[in-house]
C-alpha cells in the first residue's frame, strides 16, 4: 500500500533539516533533539534497506516557487509561496508498506515539534 | 521465454550449493545465454538439461574467480560431485518436487509476506526484477533492494523440505503467496502491461504445481478452484472506460464457461473430502455465483450458509460484509443493514470505505435514500481506489436524479 508522507513546516529561515530552523525543536534539551534525529535517521535507514521507501525529496523555499492559476483561458504565473498560511510543504516521501498499521507506525518517526506531518494514501487504479 | 524453467534450474543448482544469491546469478546467466544462443542455433534436444549444464558451469566459474580461497574450494567440490560417475551419488528429484521445494523455501517465515511474494515470482516464476517492479508499481531499484534482502535472508537455507511438523504451515504459506499474486493481478483494472505476463496466469500456474505434487491437499485444490472461478468472471467486471460494473449488472455471457466447469469439477472432487478450509469455502461461494444465470436467480441462501461457515473458519470484516449482502438478498435489506451497523460499531471500521458502501447500498434497497446518500458520499471519500470512487459518486448522482 502506497502512501505519501508530507512535511508541513515553517523553518525560519527556510532550510533543511527543518528541525534546525524551528524554535520549538531548537528549544528542546540536546538529548531530546538527538533522540528525535536518531529516530528519523533510523527509520530512513530501515525503509531504505527493506525496500519500503520508494523516494522522497526535500523542497526548496516556497518563495522560489512559481504558481500557475487559470485566468481567461490560460495559465497566469505568479511568484510563490502558495498561501499565506504559516506552514508550507517542506518535503515528501513516498513509501510502500504492507498495511495501514505499518504506515502509522513508520510516520511517527518523521514527526517533530513545530511541524505537521501528513500521512496520505496514494490513489490506486 | 524459458523463464518457467527457472525453478528447475535453480533447484538443480541449490542441491549442490545451497546458496541462493550465487545460484540465482548462475541460473539467470544460463537463461540469458539461452535467449541469445537458441534463436540462432535452434532449440537443443533437451532444453532443461542444457540450461542446467550451462548454469552449473557458470556457478563453478563464478566461485573459482572468487578471491576467497574457501569459495574456490567449494567450486572444486561441486565440479567433483558433478563429474561423479555414479549417478546415484547425485540426488535426483522430480521436476515438480523441485518447484514445490523452491516455493516452500521462498515462503520461509523469516521473510515478510511481500518479500515472499517477490522472491517467489523471481525464483519460481523466473520474472525479472523489472517485471516484478512493474507488477507492483514500484521502481526497479526498490524491488531490487527487496529481492537482495530476501536472498540474503535465505542465503544459508538448506534446499530441502521443511521439517514434518513445519510442513503444513509452510504449504499454507505457499498457498497464501499464490493467492496474493492472483489478487494483485485480478484487482488491477488498468495499469502497465507486464509484457505478456499476467500475474493471474502465473498464480494459477504456481497453484497447479502445488496441486500436482500434493493432490491430496484440499486447500490447494480449493485455491485453484477459487482462482479459476474468479478468473472465469473477470471479463465484464470493468466497462470500456475502466469503470466498475456491479455484479448484478455484469454481462454473464462473457464469463468463461470452460474455466467454470473446471473449477466446479475441482470442488465436487474436494468438498466431500472432509473439513473445509477457507479457500474451499471461498471457491464454493464463487461457484454459486458462477453457476447462477442472473443476480436475482443466485442461490443466496446457499451463499448465506457458506459465508456463515467462512466466518467460523476465517472471520474478517470482508466476510461479514459479504454475508450481510447475502442475508439481505435472501431475507430482506433490513436484516443485512443490522449486520453492517453492528460492524460499524467498532471504531476501526468507521473509516472502512466498504462498510459504508455496503450500508449505503442496502439502505438504498430498503428505501432510505437520504441516509444511503450520506454513506455513499462517505464511502467515496474514504476509498483509495479511483474506479471505486467514480462508481460511488455515480450512485450519489443517480440518487439525486431520481
Amino acid at each position: 500500500m502506497k502512501y505519501v508522507i508530507l512535511i508541513h513546516s515553517n523553518p525560519q529561515p527556510w532550510g533543511h533539516p527543518t528541525g534546525d530552523f524551528i524554535p520549538e525543536f531548537q528549544s528542546l534539551p540536546q538529548a531530546s533533539r538527538e533522540k528525535l534525529n536518531a529516530a528519523f535517521e533510523g527509520i530512513m535507514e530501515e525503509l531504505s534497506a527493506n525496500g519500503e521507501l520508494i523516494g522522497g525529496q526535500a523542497l526548496a523555499d516556497p518563495a522560489s516557487a512559481k504558481l500557475y492559476r487559470w485566468e481567461a483561458g490560460e495559465p497566469i504565473a505568479t511568484d510563490g509561496p502558495y498561501s499565506e498560511a504559516k506552514e508550507h510543504l517542506a518535503g515528501f516521501f513516498l513509501i510502500d508498506v504492507e498495511s495501514q498499521e505499518r504506515a502509522e507506525e513508520v510516520v511517527r518517526s518523521f514527526s517533530g515539534p513545530g511541524e505537521t506531518v501528513e500521512l496520505r494514501p496514494v490513489a490506486t487504479y | 521465454m524459458w523463464r518457467q524453467e527457472s525453478a528447475h534450474v535453480l533447484g538443480a543448482l541449490l542441491r549442490v550449493h545451497p546458496d541462493l544469491p550465487d545460484c540465482e546469478d548462475a541460473a539467470q546467466e544460463a537463461l540469458i545465454a539461452a535467449s541469445q544462443k537458441w534463436p540462432c542455433d535452434g532449440l537443443p534436444a533437451d532444453p532443461r538439461a542444457w540450461l542446467i549444464r550451462v548454469a552449473h558451469r557458470r556457478l563453478i566459474d563464478q566461485l573459482r574467480a572468487d578471491s576467497a580461497r574457501t569459495r574456490r574450494e567449494v567450486a572444486d567440490g561441486i565440479a567433483r560431485r558433478l563429474d561423479e560417475p555414479d549417478p546415484a551419488a547425485v540426488e535426483i528429484g522430480s521436476a515438480y518436487d523441485d518447484s514445490l521445494r523452491l516455493m516452500m523455501m521462498c515462503a520461509h517465515p523469516a521473510l515478510r509476506r511481500p518479500s515472499q511474494v517477490a522472491i517467489t515470482l523471481r525464483c519460481v516464476g523466473g520474472l525479472t526484477t523489472s517485471e516484478i517492479a512493474a507488477a507492483y508499481l514500484v521502481p526497479e531499484a526498490t524491488m531490487g533492494q527487496r529481492l537482495s534482502r530476501a536472498r540474503a535472508t535465505l542465503k544459508d537455507e538448506e534446499f530441502c523440505s521443511p521439517a514434518p511438523d513445519e510442513l503444513p504451515e509452510r504449504i499454507a504459506c505457499v498457498l497464501d503467496v499464490c493467492h496474493l499474486i492472483f489478487n494483485e493481478g485480478h484487482t488491477r483494472t488498468s495499469g502497465p502491461e507486464l509484457q505478456g505476463i499476467e500475474l493471474t496466469d502465473e498464480a494459477i500456474r504456481l497453484t497447479r504445481i502445488v496441486r500436482d505434487v500434493l493432490p491430496e491437499h484440499d486447500e490447494a485444490t480449493g485455491l485453484l478452484a477459487l482462482m479459476l472461478l474468479t478468473q472465469a468472471r473477470s471479463c465484464g467486471r470493468v466497462d470500456h472506460l475502466g469503470d466498475l460494473i456491479p455484479l448484478k449488472d455484469q454481462d454473464r455471457s462473457q464469463w468463461d464457461q470452460e474455466l467454470i466447469r473446471e473449477g466446479v469439477a475441482l470442488l465436487e472432487e474436494v468438498l466431500p473430502e472432509g473439513p473445509v478450509g477457507r479457500y474451499q469455502l471461498q471457491a464454493a461461494i464463487a461457484a454459486v455465483h458462477a453457476e447462477a444465470e442472473s443476480y436475482e436467480a443466485t442461490d443466496w441462501l446457499q451463499i448465506n450458509l457458506l459465508y456463515g461457515m467462512l466466518a467460523q473458519v476465517a472471520p474478517s470484516p470482508a466476510v461479514t460484509l459479504n454475508r450481510a449482502v447475502a442475508v439481505a438478498m435472501s431475507l430482506g435489506p433490513e436484516h443485512g443493514i443490522e449486520i453492517v451497523r453492528d460492524l460499524l460499531e467498532h471504531p476501526a471500521m468507521q473509516r472502512h470505505h466498504r462498510a459504508h458502501a455496503v450500508l449505503a447500498h442496502l439502505l438504498e434497497q430498503s428505501g432510505d435514500v437520504a441516509t444511503a446518500r450520506e454513506h455513499y458520499v462517505l464511502a467515496a471519500r474514504l476509498t483509495q481506489s479511483v474506479p471505486e470512487q467514480r462508481y460511488l459518486n455515480r450512485r450519489v448522482e443517480a440518487l439525486d436524479q431520481a
